[in-house]
């Protein structure tokens, strides 16, 4: 019974687990294909949606969760207000040569063979996990951030102390502090006798719809005077 | 590629057995692959961004995939707490990064009116 | 304070006082009055307090040892002299004591010495007088018409007439410390000094190459001279252990005084009543030998054995034949008389008082002071070198025709009678005549002098006549001339010549025959006589008797100044009558002869090297027929030269010019002067300029090179070097900069700026580095 149980659940647990893996890998793949980088935006979204479910099926749920509102609710929104703000009609898809991408294909795949290599090279990693269920990671990685461990160590680790995480949650902290101010200062508006280059080139070439409809990169390219 | 990992890809694939650190980590090298991918060969600084995360995720994917009691395997060890909190800290700093990142292709837009990485060859010795 | 004390003290002042005027013009010359016009005051000043000193010294001498009558006068010979002479002996100042030697400055002073300072200061007060308005040229910028410069004209330089005066009185500090001196050492330091002086006083118009070069000449000769004499002084201090002439006392290492003898007690010594014997410490140097076989207190009885073997006369021999080569290069005896003409070219107070009356006259005092150890030997060499030179000074002197030259020739033919003199035996004799000649040759250059300055001309060719514009000048001179040739009236008086040339004479004529191997000394001296008296008068006539030659000089001659005139009566008086006697037996033989050194009385014999040689007693040439003999050949003699010169130079019944012609190579001969200058200038000039010439070449040729090549093979090597460091080295330093560079600008390339182009790499180099890192590890990457 718990054995049929346990292999619905396996079953189940393995149907998910490869739904949210195709929909992570393909999403990514489309990030690299897509030539629309607000198009790039969304599969990116998706993608790493879909690897927070991955991390939920792995019993990470805390760390699902805040892929979810860091990584996705804040990171990529970012990402998309960056994408909103240049996307101006030459830059929204602007095309690699072909031999550039047919050596980055070539050289990508062989290191997708390297890492597929390694990723079955070690015997204890192939054999079906057992299906344990931890108690919720959220109290023993809060706790350890401020230097207490109350988490039950796995088994098979060494014995003996183990540290918190107060400083490098402390280093982060100031890190983020420091990036805050200084990714304000380097984007700052700086007040300029000459008109910006972005407003020369904005009065110079206002978007135009036939343009962006067009979507060639050919024209795109000659009108922005790319390459 | 190894015949050997071929020789088990497919029947994890077929039997749908148990899902182990092994499918973790295909999915890792994927999502690893694919950002690296795209930081190579997409021209606008943004797309490159985003091939970033994709690197920083795949790896995330396999510190979780470590870290987790469920996947772990018969007589091996697994992170525990530790792999998530590093994840975690990955999904900080990976914020932290693209703030900064994004901060720098601002003013590059804003300076030199474009985006198109091949563009910033100042640099150029 | 009794006389040894006055003395000394008298004369030391009056030889000092010169040094003073000499030191004070030294300083203060120039600025002693317009141009230094006052330097000749302070100079005479000093001269003539030495003058007064001496006179002084004279008059306290003389009156503690007055001058007898000479014994022979009352035809009693007396007792040989078995008492040396009244002499005192003392010392200043020892410069130098080292064991037994002692230099020091200190004094000798009998008779001959109170008369030779007299002497000295006299003349040199005369001629400082004189020059004092001889050199008044050289109070005012000079022009030199004898010295021609290189860009044409002739000099002009700014005068030095206290320069003159400094020298004058050096010269006389000099002489008059030869005349003091009490030991050799002295003597030679002062007759080096002299010699200087003299070099001084002949280069004085030093800019004309002829007067530096006779002054060259001049120290040169004498020093060769010098070499001789320190020969001698060696063999004395070596052998003997001292240069005093006297004994001194000197407190012994008891505190008792001890006597340590002198040259003269030790060559002389009263133990063999004064007469010459080799000496202990010679006898003992010779036979070293025999002396280290004897033992200690032997010796004393063996030394007179020894003495009769002859041990020890050679190295007297040496000794005295040493000192008289001094002799021969200061007096210009033969063969070291050549510079000695050359001399003239000084001013002529030079001439007057260093060349003819007293640095010449040193040479002569020096014998006359040595005379007790000159063995009868060294006597004979003596008396031959002065016949040689007498004779071949006079017959130069018959043919020059610079006026100065034969008063010089003169000179040195008149030196050789002094020599010969003393050589054959006649002391008094010959110091008689160096007190003559140097009041008559000294009036002689003076007057001379006093001619050159009225026609501006040495060359008697162009003067005659001059006796009716300058009377006193030609008087003087004519008194002069007498004087030298002995002119008087045969046994009853005459000038200072006659007494001193028949004293010589007689003295000869008494050693010829006693000797007579060696009577050409006797002819030589009579036909020495006869050449005298034929070229002085040549000399008086072609200058002062007939016509003028040139009229240009005659027009311009004139009578000199006072100033110059003064000091010329004055010597004439001298020269007049420095030979009587005095009433009350003062007289210069008398005086002398209380200076006779012990034992030099009775004459000696002896001698080993040339034979036995007799010196008769000087006295006994004095009365008898060898008194009348020299006296009627003196006489004849100098009549007859007169008489020939008055036949070809005052009446021209007889033409020098046929008489040159006839004896065209004898004539050549002598106006060559013997080709003397020509013969040294081959033997020793050419010689010594060759070795000069080698040493020179080799050092250019030879040592140059060597240099030379070394220093340009050090320049080739640093060439190399430097190529070295340039092409290899640097070159290897540069090449690794370029290299280094060019492969920076090579790896620059990868920079291209292109980010996607950096991931590529990256990726590109993990995989790498891990298909590496499987393939060399694969223990840890085993599937």
């Amino acid at each position: 019974m718990t054995g049929s149980l346990l292999v619905a659940a396996m079953n189940f647990h393995t149907l998910l687990f490869y739904l949210f893996a195709s929909l992570a890998c393909g999403f990514a793949v489309g990030v690299v294909v897509a030539d629309n980088v607000v198009r790039m935006a969304l599969y990116l979204v998706l993608s790493l949606g879909a690897t927070a479910g991955l991390f939920f099926l792995a019993g990470a749920e805390f760390i699902g969760a805040m892929q979810l509102m860091i990584y996705v609710g804040g990171t990529l929104v970012l990402l998309v207000f960056g994408v909103m703000l240049t996307a101006q009609a030459p830059f929204v898809s602007i095309k690699t040569s072909a031999s550039d991408r047919v050596l980055a294909g070539v050289v990508a795949a062989s290191l997708l063979a390297l890492l597929l290599q390694a990723a079955f090279s070690v015997e204890a990693w192939r054999r079906p996990g057992l299906g344990e269920v931890a108690p919720p990671a959220a109290t023993p990685i809060g706790t350890a951030l401020v230097g207490v461990r109350v988490d039950d160590p796995p088994p098979g680790t060494p014995p003996g102390v183990r540290s918190g995480y107060l400083l490098p949650f402390e280093i982060v902290s100031v890190h983020l502090l420091v990036v805050l101010v200084g990714a304000a200062y380097l984007a700052r508006a700086k007040r300029r006798r000459t008109p910006r280059a972005i407003e020369v080139a904005a009065s110079v070439a206002p978007p135009v719809d036939e343009r962006r409809r067009a979507g060639g990169s050919a024209s795109a390219l000659t009108a922005g005077g790319v390459r | 590629m190894n015949p050997v990992a071929l020789g088990t890809i497919v029947p994890l694939m077929a039997v749908a057995d148990g899902v182990s650190v092994s499918h973790y980590l295909v999915v890792g090298a994927i999502l690893f692959t694919a950002g690296i991918v795209c930081m190579a060969v997409k021209r606008n600084a943004l797309g490159v961004l985003m091939g970033i995360e994709l690197v920083l995720n795949g790896a995330n994917v396999n510190f979780v995939a470590f870290a987790s009691p469920y996947l772990r395997g018969q007589g091996a060890t697994s992170l525990g707490i530790d792999g998530q909190v590093i994840a975690l800290f990955v999904i900080l700093l990976a914020a932290a990064e693209a703030a900064v990142a994004l901060a720098i292709t601002l003013a590059f837009y804003n300076n030199h009116a474009t985006v198109d990485v091949d563009r910033a060859d100042d640099l150029k010795g | 304070m009794d006389l040894s004390a006055q003395l000394p003290l008298l004369l030391g002042l009056a030889w000092l006082a010169p040094l003073v005027s000499f030191v004070a013009i030294l300083f203060f010359g120039p600025k002693m009055g317009p141009h230094g016009r006052n330097a000749a005051w302070v100079a005479t000043a000093a001269i003539v307090t030495s003058l007064v000193l001496s006179l002084l010294a004279a008059g306290n001498w003389l009156a503690a040892h007055p001058v007898e009558v000479s014994h022979h006068a009352a035809g009693d010979h007396g007792g040989p002299h078995t008492v040396g002479p009244v002499a005192y002996a003392g010392d200043w100042y020892t410069l130098y004591r080292g064991g037994d030697l002692r230099l020091s400055i200190g004094w000798y002073i009998d008779a001959l010495t109170v008369l030779m300072f007299v002497v000295v200061t006299f003349i040199a007060t005369c001629i400082h007088v004189y020059a004092s308005g001889y050199m008044h040229d050289e109070l005012h910028d000079v022009t030199d018409h004898e010295v021609h410069l290189s860009g044409g004209g002739h000099l002009h330089r700014p005068g030095r007439f206290p320069r003159f005066f400094q020298a004058l009185s050096l010269f006389c500090f000099s002489m008059l410390g030869i005349v003091i001196a009490g030991n050799l050492a002295m003597v030679f330091i002062f007759w080096e000094l002299v010699g200087i002086c003299s070099w001084f006083l002949i280069g004085f118009y030093y800019e004309r190459k002829s007067a530096s070069t006779a002054a060259n000449k001049a120290f040169i000769v004498n020093r060769v001279g010098d070499f001789g004499m320190l020969i001698g002084l060696m063999a004395l201090w070596g052998a003997l252990g001292t240069l005093q002439f006297a004994d001194s006392t000197v407190p012994g290492a008891d505190g008792a005084a001890t006597v340590r003898p002198g040259l003269f007690s030790l060559v002389r010594p009263a133990t063999n009543g004064h007469a010459i014997q080799v000496p202990d410490g010679m006898v003992k140097f010779a036979a070293a030998a025999e002396l280290a076989k004897t033992p200690a207190g032997d010796v004393a009885g063996k030394i007179d054995t020894w003495r009769s073997m002859g041990f020890g006369r050679w190295l007297l021999f040496i000794a005295g034949l040493g000192i008289f080569c001094g002799c021969v290069g200061k007096s210009a005896q033969f063969p070291l008389f050549v510079w000695l003409p050359d001399a003239m070219e000084g001013p002529t107070p030079v001439s007057a008082l260093v060349h003819s009356a007293t640095m010449v006259a040193a040479g002569v005092y020096l014998v006359g002071r040595f005379y007790p150890v000159l063995t009868p030997d060294v006597l004979l060499v003596i008396a031959y070198v002065g016949a040689i030179t007498l004779f071949i000074a006079a017959t130069i002197a018959l043919v020059a025709n610079d006026i100065k030259r034969v008063l010089a020739y003169s000179t040195v033919s008149q030196l050789g009678y002094m020599m010969l003199a003393l050589g054959v035996g006649g002391w008094s004799a010959g110091l008689f005549h160096l007190v003559t000649h140097a009041f008559f040759k000294s009036l002689l250059f003076l007057c001379s002098g006093s001619v050159i300055h009225a026609c501006h001309t040495n060359d008697m060719r162009k003067m005659g006549g001059l006796a009716r514009v300058m009377p006193w000048t030609a008087g003087t001179m004519l008194v002069g001339c007498l004087a030298i040739i002995g002119a008087g009236i045969p046994f009853v008086a005459g000038l200072s010549g006659y007494y001193s040339k028949d004293a010589i004479l007689a003295q000869a004529l008494s050693f010829s025959r006693a000797n007579p191997a060696h009577s050409i000394l006797f002819l030589a001296v009579a036909g020495g006589a006869f050449l005298t008296a034929f070229y002085m008068f040549r000399l008086w006539f072609m200058t002062f008797a007939g016509e003028p030659r040139d009229h240009h000089v005659a027009e311009h001659a004139h009578e000199s100044p006072t100033v110059m005139v003064a000091p010329l009566v004055a010597l004439t008086v001298l020269a007049v009558a420095a030979g009587w006697t005095l009433p009350g037996g003062f007289s210069l033989p008398n005086l002398l002869e209380q200076a006779r050194p012990a034992g030099t009385a009775e004459g000696m014999a002896g001698g080993f090297a040339f034979g036995s040689l007799v010196f008769p007693a000087e006295h006994e040439s004095h009365e008898g027929a060898v008194h009348v003999t020299a006296t009627l050949t003196a006489f004849s003699t100098a009549l007859a030269g007169v008489l020939l010169a008055a036949l070809m130079y005052l009446w021209r019944i007889v033409s020098p010019a046929v008489v040159a012609t006839i004896f065209k190579p004898a004539y050549a001969f002598l106006a060559g002067r013997w080709y003397f200058d020509e013969l040294y200038h081959a033997l020793f000039v050419v010689p010594v300029l060759g070795v000069a010439q080698l040493a020179s070449g080799t050092d250019r040729g030879v040592i140059d090179r060597i240099i030379d090549g070394l220093a340009w093979a050090a320049r080739q090597l640093a060439g190399i070097d430097a190529w070295i460091d340039r092409t290899i080295v640097d070159g290897l330093v540069n090449a690794t900069a370029r290299a280094t560079w060019s492969a920076g600008l090579e790896l620059k390339k990868l920079q291209t700026g292109h980010l996607r182009q950096y991931v590529m790499f990256i990726v590109v180099g993990t995989v790498a580095l891990f298909v590496l890192a499987s393939l060399l590890f694969r223990t840890t990457m085993a599937g």
